[in-house]
């Protein structure tokens, strides 16, 4: 019986090859598709699932709230003093690890000198705790000592060639000498870290870097990510809920009375699972870029909805065919076939349908896995879905898929009557009004997809075109090294000796980063010194800073070495003007303002400007120059050059670095660069987007092309008789698209309100934003119906201009 | 064999009711040949169908075999017709996608008959055609005659007990016609009852008895031997 319905159903496929391409090309389309976001899926659920206690490991992070209890910086690590107290506070703490990020350095070994990305401080703790396998060294008293240094393999490579390292010495910054006393294993590349070398967590209490004193006390050098082991069946809420008063314990409490707040008012913690991290954690001072739910959310509904539209599309074609399996669903009952023996064959040629299209999908998942991984911007590595469970699941879907599709085509099928289909009457009417509906699903969901793609590239391009406040082109940045400090005005000077270079200056932060500290402001308002009603963050800048990104004033001046004040000057943008209660950019200037501690004068307001990315609102700005009383130091170089010649100027720049800093590598970025880089996640998912919609109106008008090649060979007496009746051509080329326009008609007018609703929801997620284009709504169903409107007129017009006498002789 | 009492079909539409069959009585002997004659629309196919058990009465008894059929459902329906009754068909009705020998095949397959049982049937009863030749080609490669061979074939390879022959020589020429009324006769010699709706005089003559239907109603019965 199998053997049977098997050959049935080739043969069925190999008589009517268009539909059977159509059906296995569609099919084939929406399982591939879900197959590679299976992928995504598979691979972005897969993080930080390494660690041996992976599940009970929790992450310590940070809130803080102005005096209004609003939130006002949300960050992923902690101070240092916080871990050590809470595993000596609470006994259900099993272990407890901290790493904190040094980001990147300078290397020397010998004559190699290096950029190194990735630096830790850390101790065995954090070995043991994330399961790294240590692969040369000790890994319990490796990283003990201070100045001692771990490297992962491919580091240590990169230094050491194939040498043994151990015990070599490595010259970190040019002053920190460590040496060598272990290999470890990189993580995987699944982990939301990568620490490249890990320095003994010791070392951090030289003098030089925290001090021994900081490291025990200190409760705002919030870089330090803090991880911990609770016990298999412990809550962590449990934990949670005693931080409040954990904060109040031990957090240093203001010396008037009248100050008092508690600090659990100010500030909070809270803990994060470990296995969370990549998706849901979206902090300030993130080890790395992570993941985003919403995105594995959207990848699945769109997966879902391709392989959506190639099932209608196998529903529609079946059905729409089943005048011609007629006789044999006749023939089969009167022979005796009962009607669940009808259904159960036509299931099962949908199944076996399936089951080829799923064999073809996974050899084009495969092949497509690499492109999708470089459009997707991560590594997809193919045993994502070779693996035990995934391939069950492939054995399942074509169960799955096979009987979602084939049901209503069997069901429909199996209902004919024998004693009517032998005597030749069919109405084929049945079911038509089921295609149709299944039509409009399939155009909502394009339509849909199409309004979602325009959408999205407007608001990218947006972002990538919208006035930041600066000049972003031709700026090139690199780390400050603080041993330029003293010779900086002779560096600057060898720089602009050559009219490539136009400009340089210095700054703690630049433009496309982030905005994240902040200290106590006030402001005099009126006649009296008041703390201002919310937080400004700081950035410390030089006398050229402004000028080099093209930033303009608004009131007041720049700051200049002509004026010895301007070390207590301050220079505010106009959001802060504003946030503050001074009238006017000129009311401000001249103004009484402490900030951190440092009473002095606004000597300029700036024009607001986008210092972070268009995600976030421009939010009150304070600047001020690096000096001894602001505690800020200069941590990036900003040049500007001209854009004639831009070897000539990076040669030039590149030698006057050499001269003046032979121990420091010569490594740049364009702003321009990092700019795009803010808008990467947009702008993969503007592509992929772009992709995944294309694939489903692709797979909708091969229906509708296949639907229509059908309707139209099932009209084609009446086409004759109409044509001798005196029809023109294009009059039966209305006759036949009007049908099928009318439905994308409808799916349009469905679809546009849906879409509406969602893409105004999407944008919610800019605070600067596009207005909703709404003329992108009409062109979208324009565009619809005229791709379905060349699809079917392609069939049309020949059989309207056929030889009537022919179609009906052939009758 | 074959007791038909009051039989009543009526089929409605919106806005005509159309009586098909009227108080019809019919029996049927085992191992008699009766052919069915009458106007087009007198009948014919429907009593052909409800003997098929294709259709429904509205009213009436129809027992086969000493059992009632009236009320069978869906399953009891298929068993008696997969078991004892074979069809016969003026377009042949052979599926398309299906070889001479796989259309033959099909009943054996659905009655649960084991495959090496199956070949042994087939063979033998595509020999007694004498269309063993062709058992690899497909029906649209055959001439009509030699498609309606294939369809008596199909319709005794279970060995039923009943074949319904629906006018089997309509499409066919007359030699082609005349073979498969002699093997129609053949058939019924070796014991099989044959019910054969037919136009022709001519076929009609190869029955025992010829029952002639108008508006519903059987009107006159010749009886030949």
């Amino acid at each position: 019986m199998l053997r049977h319905y098997i050959t049935v159903t080739l043969r069925n496929l190999l008589k009517h090859k268009l539909i059977s391409a159509i059906n296995l090309f569609g099919l084939t389309m929406g399982l591939t598709c879900c197959l590679l976001i299976l992928a995504y899926i598979l691979h972005e659920t897969s993080y930080d699932r390494s660690p041996p206690t992976a599940s009970r490991i929790y992450r310590v992070t940070r809130d803080f709230y102005d005096p209004n209890g609003a939130t006002t910086l949300q960050l992923s690590a902690v101070a240092p003093v916080i871990g050590p107290l809470l595993k000596s506070d609470f006994p259900q703490i099993e272990k407890m690890a901290i790493i904190l990020s040094g980001g990147s350095i300078v290397a020397r070994y010998e004559d190699k000198i290096l950029t190194q990305d990735s630096l830790a401080f850390a101790d065995g703790n954090f070995l043991d705790l994330f399961g790294v396998r240590v692969l040369s060294g000790d890994a319990r008293t490796a990283l003990q000592e201070p100045r001692t240094i771990m490297l992962e393999q491919r580091t240590a490579r990169k230094y050491f060639g194939t040498a043994d390292p151990l015990n070599k010495e490595l010259k970190l910054d040019g002053n920190l000498l460590c040496k060598v006393t272990g290999v470890y294993q990189g993580l995987p590349e699944n982990s939301h870290l990568h620490p490249a070398m890990l320095i003994s967590y010791t070392t951090l209490n030289d003098p030089s870097l925290y001090g021994e004193e900081a490291m025990r006390t200190s409760w705002s050098s919030n870089s330090f990510h803090t991880y911990l082991q609770l016990p298999a069946t412990y809550d962590a809420a449990q934990l949670e809920a005693q931080f409040p008063a954990f904060l109040d314990r031990h957090m240093p409490q203001p010396k008037r009375a009248a100050d008092f707040v508690p600090p659990s008012k100010m500030t909070s913690l809270q803990l994060q699972r470990l296995t969370d991290v990549h998706l849901t954690s979206h902090r300030a001072d993130e080890l790395e870029a992570n993941g985003d739910i919403t995105r594995v959310y959207i990848f699945s509904i769109i997966a879902l909805f391709v392989l959506l539209i190639a099932c209608i599309n196998y529903m529609n074609l079946s059905t729409a065919r089943a005048a011609l399996r007629a006789k044999e669903v006749g023939v089969r009952k009167v022979i005796g076939a009962r009607r669940s023996e009808i259904i159960l064959q036509f299931l099962g040629e949908s199944v076996l349908i399936t089951a080829l299209a799923t064999a073809l999908a996974v050899g084009c998942a495969l092949l497509a896995l690499p492109w999708l991984s470089r459009l997707a911007g991560t590594t997809l590595s193919p045993e994502l879905l070779l693996r035990g469970p995934v391939l069950a699941g492939l054995l399942v879907l074509p169960l799955v898929v096979g009987v979602l599709s084939g049901l209503y085509p069997a069901l429909y099928m199996s209902s004919f009557q024998p004693q009517h289909i032998l005597k030749g009457f069919l109405k084929n009417s049945g079911g038509l009004t089921f295609r149709r509906a299944l039509v409009v699903v399939q155009f909502v969901v394009s339509i849909g997809l199409l309004v979602g793609t325009a959408i999205v590239l407007l608001q990218v391009r947006y972002l990538q075109q919208t006035p930041l406040g600066y000049n972003r082109e031709q700026l090139l940045t690199m780390t400050y090294p603080p041993t330029l400090t003293p010779q900086y005005e002779a560096f600057r000077q060898a720089l602009q000796q050559q009219a490539s270079v136009l400009n340089a200056g210095r700054s703690s932060r630049i433009p496309t980063g982030r905005l994240l500290d902040a200290s106590d402001a006030a402001a005099v308002v009126g006649d009296s010194l008041r703390p201002t009603a919310a937080s400004i963050k700081f950035v410390s800048i030089d006398d050229q800073f402004l000028p080099t990104y093209g930033i303009r004033l608004a009131a007041g001046r720049n700051f200049s070495p002509a004026f010895p004040t301007d070390t207590t000057g301050f220079i505010l943008n106009a959001s802060a003007v504003r946030m503050v209660g001074w009238d006017s950019p000129a009311a401000a200037v001249g103004q009484a303002f402490r900030y951190g501690g440092v009473m002095g004068r606004v000597v300029g307001v700036v024009e607001d400007f986008h210092f972070e990315s268009l995600h976030q609102p421009i939010v009150p700005l304070v600047m001020f120059l690096s000096t001894v009383t602001s505690r800020s130091s200069y941590n990036l170089l900003t040049v500007k050059i001209a854009g004639a010649n831009v070897p000539a100027a990076l040669a030039h720049l590149e030698s006057t670095w050499k001269q003046f800093l032979p121990e420091q590598p010569f490594a740049y970025t364009f702003l321009d660069e990092s700019y795009n880089r803010l808008y990467e996640a947009e702008q993969r998912q503007s592509t992929l987007f772009a992709l995944f919609a294309g694939i489903a109106i692709f797979i909708a008008c091969l229906g509708l092309f296949g639907l229509s090649a059908f309707a139209i060979t099932q009209r084609v007496k009446e086409i004759g008789i109409r044509k001798v009746l005196g029809a023109s051509t294009s009059t039966i080329v209305v006759l036949l698209s009007s049908d099928f326009l009318r439905l994308v008609g409808v799916a349009a007018l469905l679809a546009l309100p849906l879409s509406w609703y969602l893409m105004h929801r999407w944008l919610q997620n800019f605070a600067y934003r596009i207005e909703m284009p709404w003329w992108v709504f009409p062109l979208a169903g324009l565009a619809a119906v005229l791709i379905a409107l060349v699809t079917i007129v392609s069939q049309t017009v020949s059989v309207a201009r056929a030889n009537p006498v022919r179609s009906l002789r052939t009758e | 064999m074959i007791k038909i009492t009051n039989l009543e079909k009526t089929y409605r539409t919106e806005e005509v009711e159309t009586v098909v069959l009227h108080a019809l009585n019919l029996e049927v002997r085992e191992g008699e040949f009766v052919a069915v004659m009458g106007p087009s629309g007198c009948g014919k196919s429907t009593l052909l169908n409800i003997l098929g058990l294709l259709d429904d009465p509205n009213s009436g008894s129809f027992v086969f075999d000493n059992t009632e059929t009236v009320g069978f459902n869906e399953r009891r329906r298929a068993e008696l017709r997969k078991h004892a009754i074979g069809f016969v068909f003026q377009s042949f009705n052979l599926i398309d996608e299906l070889t001479v020998y796989e259309n033959v095949e099909l009943p054996l397959i659905y009655t649960g008959v084991s495959a090496a049982e199956r070949k042994t049937r087939v063979e033998e009863v595509l020999d007694k055609m004498r269309i063993m030749h062709r058992r690899h080609h497909y029906p649209q490669q055959l001439s009509g005659g030699q498609q309606q061979r294939v369809a008596v074939a199909r319709a005794v390879v279970n060995r039923p007990r009943l074949i319904l022959a629906d006018e089997p020589t309509g499409n066919l020429d007359s030699s082609n016609g005349n073979e498969v009324m002699d093997l129609l006769s053949e058939l019924n010699e070796q014991g099989t009852t044959i019910v054969m709706v037919t136009h022709s005089e001519h076929d009609a003559r190869y029955s025992h008895r010829i029952v002639r239907m108008l508006d519903g109603q059987t009107v006159t019965e010749t009886i030949l031997t």
